[in-house]
């Protein structure tokens, strides 16, 4: 059940709150947007909440990054051992790569300019919307969130910071892919061998390939959560302000010029 | 009677009004305020956000420094993991110092507003005699003040 039913009355909605997450157009910079896609195509669109392109870009390089060991490339270049990158890359699908690459940085800033503009008509419009949400699937609302926990939430393990904003479906894709990524780069044994003390074993036990795709995961997931968190506490007070201003304003209602008493 | 109370915006406001209305106050008035432009802060609160925080640039130096750190660290002494944290710390250290510097201008141009801003008012018409309990309903749901005019 929702508490608002389209009416074909307003252009534009700012906001839509559904059983899977609060979906917003807010301003957002640019160039932050680009640079998330630089560091992992589809990042800029999720950040968007254009999730299904954002998801399909970000298995699509996952898949792509896999079969040409673009990773491992990257790292004996930033090694200097230029020779074993030329050797590991496979060439196959290697130039299918970098259209794709491109593409999801210009569109992501390209669609941010874009969605920049359509928010300032929104929020001159300020059409109702759907603030609240309960069925079988379960409920949401508006609520204000602490950005702080967010970020120490997120910090622990990706996925977290998305759960806190229900945002379900991105802390479910976020939660699969950090198994992944952990479970294949041998992550966590590198870290119990550093706190036995044993570098080299722990050095030896990582794998390149998987081990690069977590710095870029990580950061982005913190990022998210609590770039969201603000702009849902900032969405809430957007609604709340709106309420009050069509329900409790009678246009009777009289100042009493009295004393103010104890 | 009335009675006039500020509050932040959170749920508590429509909890108190709903409150009121169970309890036969139906007369009541509220205001959201505009509230003025605030020193724009590091870290932003439950109540207060303006979204530009000292973190964008620094979460994304810190992915660029961590990715080059671990690559490097598989030939490196202390292995990628530490050189991945150092890159991430290093990262997000220069992004933060940047992001202050550009926004230190900024701030300087806008007095900063201490303490709690009230972000709301209600202004409730009620009997002499439901004085204390309306008092009483607003304070338990977090009114910033209140205050009581006679007549």
């Amino acid at each position: 059940m929702r508490n608002f039913t389209n009416t074909n009355k307003y252009r534009r909605y700012r906001a839509d709150v559904n059983s899977f997450g609060v979906v917003t157009i807010h301003k957002r910079n640019p160039y932050i947007i680009a640079l998330w896609s630089i560091a992992f195509p589809g990042f800029g669109h999720l950040l968007l909440e254009k999730y299904v392109r954002g998801i399909l870009l970000i298995m699509w390089e996952i898949f792509i990054n896999q079969q040409t060991n673009l990773n491992l490339a990257m790292m004996y270049s930033f090694t200097g051992r230029i020779e074993s990158a030329k050797a590991v890359l496979d060439v196959r699908l290697l130039f299918l790569y970098i259209p794709v690459y491109l593409f999801a940085i210009w569109d992501s800033n390209r669609t941010t300019v874009e969605l920049n503009k359509i928010y300032l008509l929104v929020d001159k419009e300020d059409a109702r919307f759907n603030s609240f949400s309960i069925n079988a699937v379960g409920v949401n609302y508006l609520e204000k969130r602490n950005p702080f926990m967010a970020f120490l939430w997120a910090c622990t393990i990706p996925s977290l910071g998305q759960l806190y904003l229900n945002r379900i479906i991105l802390a479910f894709f976020a939660l699969t892919w950090t198994v992944l990524f952990v479970y294949q780069s041998h992550f966590l044994e590198g870290i119990h061998y550093l706190i036995v003390g044993n570098i080299e074993m722990s050095t030896n036990v990582l794998k390149p390939q998987w081990l690069l795709y977590i710095p870029s995961y990580y950061f982005f997931t913190i990022y998210d959560a609590y770039m969201n968190t603000v702009e849902n506490n900032k969405l809430f007070e957007k609604e709340q302000r709106r309420y009050l201003k069509s329900h409790y304003q009678p246009t009777n209602f009289k100042i009493r010029k009295g004393q103010k008493v104890k | 009677m009335q009675i006039f109370a500020t509050f932040e915006h959170s749920t508590f406001i429509e909890v108190a009004i709903s409150q009121l209305e169970e309890n036969g106050v139906q007369d009541i008035f509220a205001v959201p305020l505009d509230n003025r432009v605030e020193e724009r802060k590091l870290f932003d609160t439950i109540h207060r956000s303006d979204g530009v925080s000292l973190t964008q640039t620094g979460l994304f130096l810190a992915v660029a420094f961590s990715t080059i750190g671990a690559s490097r660290g598989f030939v490196l002494d202390w292995g990628p993991i530490y050189w991945g944290l150092i890159g991430a710390f290093f990262g997000f250290l220069l992004g933060f110092l940047f992001d202050l510097v550009v926004q230190r201008k900024r701030i300087k141009k806008e007095k900063s507003l201490k303490g709690k801003a009230s972000e709301v008012i209600l202004i409730i018409n009620c009997e002499e005699s439901q004085k204390k309990q309306v008092e009483e309903l607003l304070w338990d749901n977090l009114a910033l003040g209140v205050a009581k005019i006679s007549g």
